[in-house]
């Protein structure tokens, strides 16, 4: 398999809106992808097509070697996970009781239920009604959900939305565990530190267009002015380009002992999303 | 349609029946109702017309009540889409939910008819007419359940099918004339057939029953095609 999501020319109109406009891009089995972009984006709508949940206004889409019209085939279905926006667990059963109706769904082993609980760091919630939950508490449970069949490719929509840091951090020690393993992921995300940490390659999109894609450690060289930022101990903020012509200053400076510090442009992927599309991200 | 899936689903719901008041109290009302009519029978036991009466209450507040309230409220709580996102089809998932519904409609019936008098119903005749009545107020309930958002808005779909189709043999004491268009009309719906097949013996009113619960049956998939394809 070449790729484990091809999407070509993808469009998604709803009655009049352009959600999605002309789209491609493909993610390689075994990467993390991050789909990033401000809220109305359309994140959410790529991920609905990609696991068939809508069709498409035009182009291909193609998923695990299969194509759009048969994903809402059982066969499709079981291959990947879904952890969709807006998931919810049924609040009067149990955590477990809930993650067995999905055991069974997917035929997938009731071991797996121990394990997932374990992986998610919720052991100790096992029997807790799920009403009682809190809400991070909750977003795990859909995290166990979603992968409880051992899915070659998983769809995570906005995961950690919802999660404190410690959690937020275990989650995502977690997901990089599973992708060491093989597994593809495939994520939505406001959060551009998230994706400076977990994701190989990511895309921007806005107003329902990619407006960049490449991995983050190319994008923030790409949209550096990789200038030096210096501080002299006389207060003095200079900043100059990154030519032979700075070489003496900066010697002189060194030399002199006026150099208090140092910085190469690096801009953070929110500053580079801010710079492409002039808008900051939540 | 998969077993183990239907399976699940049944396990599932049944699971959430059994911890979900309001759907609890449903059984519960024929049976009282059945408690309250026992002590009215007398020796000869109740009129065929007040046994099907029971069986109307049974059917429209179990049956056709439950089967809508659980699936509005996986609509409302937006669990069908984790659902219709697994390798569930949405036939395992009605199936799953129609045999939680029947088994609790049986339980229901059973102790109600136990309480008033099984006997009437106890020939081959009168067992498929309860089937056939039993499908057409599963199917009623399905088919109002695809389009019913929430719960609270159930109610106002199931007043209808329990007067109408729950309560019929009422009619009669609303002082209508004999021959009035409203009790000729009433005499044709599937509850008033059964009690005429008790006193008949004729095989016509099953034929009748049949032609409701097929149109009921059509009634569901025009609301399932109506519901499943716009996206
Ligand atoms: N079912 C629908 N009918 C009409 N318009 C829709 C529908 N779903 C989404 N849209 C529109 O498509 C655009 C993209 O929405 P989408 O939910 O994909 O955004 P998103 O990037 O996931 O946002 P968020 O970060 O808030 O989740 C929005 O303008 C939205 O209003
Ligand atoms: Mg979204």
């Amino acid at each position: 398999m070449e790729n484990a999501i091809k999407v070509t020319e993808l469009r998604k109109v709803f009655d009049h809106h352009v959600a999605i406009e002309d789209i491609s891009f493909s993610v390689k089995p075994g990467e993390i992808f991050g789909l990033l972009g401000p809220s109305g984006s359309g994140k959410t709508t790529t991920i609905k097509i990609l696991t068939g949940e809508l069709g498409q206004t035009a182009g291909d889409v193609n998923v695990l070697d299969i194509s759009a019209p048969l994903f809402r085939t059982a066969d499709f279905k079981s291959k990947i996970g879904i952890l969709s926006d807006n998931s919810t667990l049924y609040e009067r059963l149990t955590v477990y009781d809930n993650l067995k109706l999905f055991c069974k769904l997917y035929d997938a082993p009731l071991e797996q239920i121990d394990v997932m609980l374990d992986q998610v760091n919720l052991k100790e919630a096992r029997s807790k009604v799920v009403s009682k939950l809190s809400k991070g508490m909750k977003q795990r449970v859909l995290l166990a959900k979603a992968l409880i069949h051992k899915p070659d490719l998983v769809f995570l929509d906005e995961p950690t939305s919802a999660l404190d840091p410690g959690n937020m951090a275990h989650i995502h020690r977690g997901l990089q565990k599973l992708n060491d393993a093989g597994t593809t992921i495939f994520i939505t995300t406001h959060d551009m530190e998230e994706a400076t940490e977990l994701c190989d390659r990511v895309a921007f999109l806005d107003n329902g267009k990619i407006q960049e894609l490449g991995s983050p450690a190319e994008l923030r060289y790409k949209y550096s002015t990789h200038a030096f930022h210096i501080e002299t101990f006389e207060n003095e903020r200079l900043v100059m380009a990154n030519e032979a012509g700075s070489a003496d200053k900066i010697r002189d400076l060194i030399a002199n002992g006026k150099l208090k510090s140092i910085q190469s442009d690096h801009p953070t992927l929110g500053q580079v999303f801010l710079k492409i599309t002039g808008k900051e991200l939540a | 349609m998969n077993t183990q899936r239907i399976g699940a689903i049944f396990e599932k719901d049944l699971k959430d029946f059994m911890k979900n008041m309001m759907l609890l109290t449903m059984p519960i009302i024929p049976i009282i109702l059945a408690l309250i009519y026992s002590r009215l029978g007398g020796d000869e036991g109740l009129p065929i017309s007040m046994l099907y009466l029971i069986v109307g209450v049974t059917f429209s507040s179990v049956t056709s009540s439950c089967m809508m309230t659980m699936m509005a409220e996986e609509n409302e709580k937006k669990t069908l889409r984790g659902l219709m996102l697994s390798p569930a089809s949405f036939m395992d998932i009605i199936v799953g939910k129609s045999l939680v519904v029947g088994l609790m409609t049986f339980i229901a019936l059973a102790i109600s008819l136990l309480l008033v008098g099984m006997k009437p119903f106890l020939n081959v005749q009168a067992i498929i007419g309860l089937i056939l009545l039993f499908l057409f107020f599963l199917f009623l309930g399905i088919g109002i359940g695809l389009f019913t958002k929430s719960v609270a808005s159930t109610s106002a779909y199931l007043m209808p099918v329990m007067f109408l189709f729950g309560f019929t043999p009422m009619i009669d004491f609303l002082g209508l004339g004999e021959d009035s268009i409203a009790i000729t009309v009433a005499e044709l719906f599937p509850l008033m057939q059964l009690i005429i097949m008790h006193e008949t013996n004729s095989w016509v009113p099953i034929g009748i029953v049949a032609i409701w619960t097929i149109a009921a049956a059509a009634f569901t998939y025009i609301c399932f095609k109506k519901e499943r394809t716009d996206d």
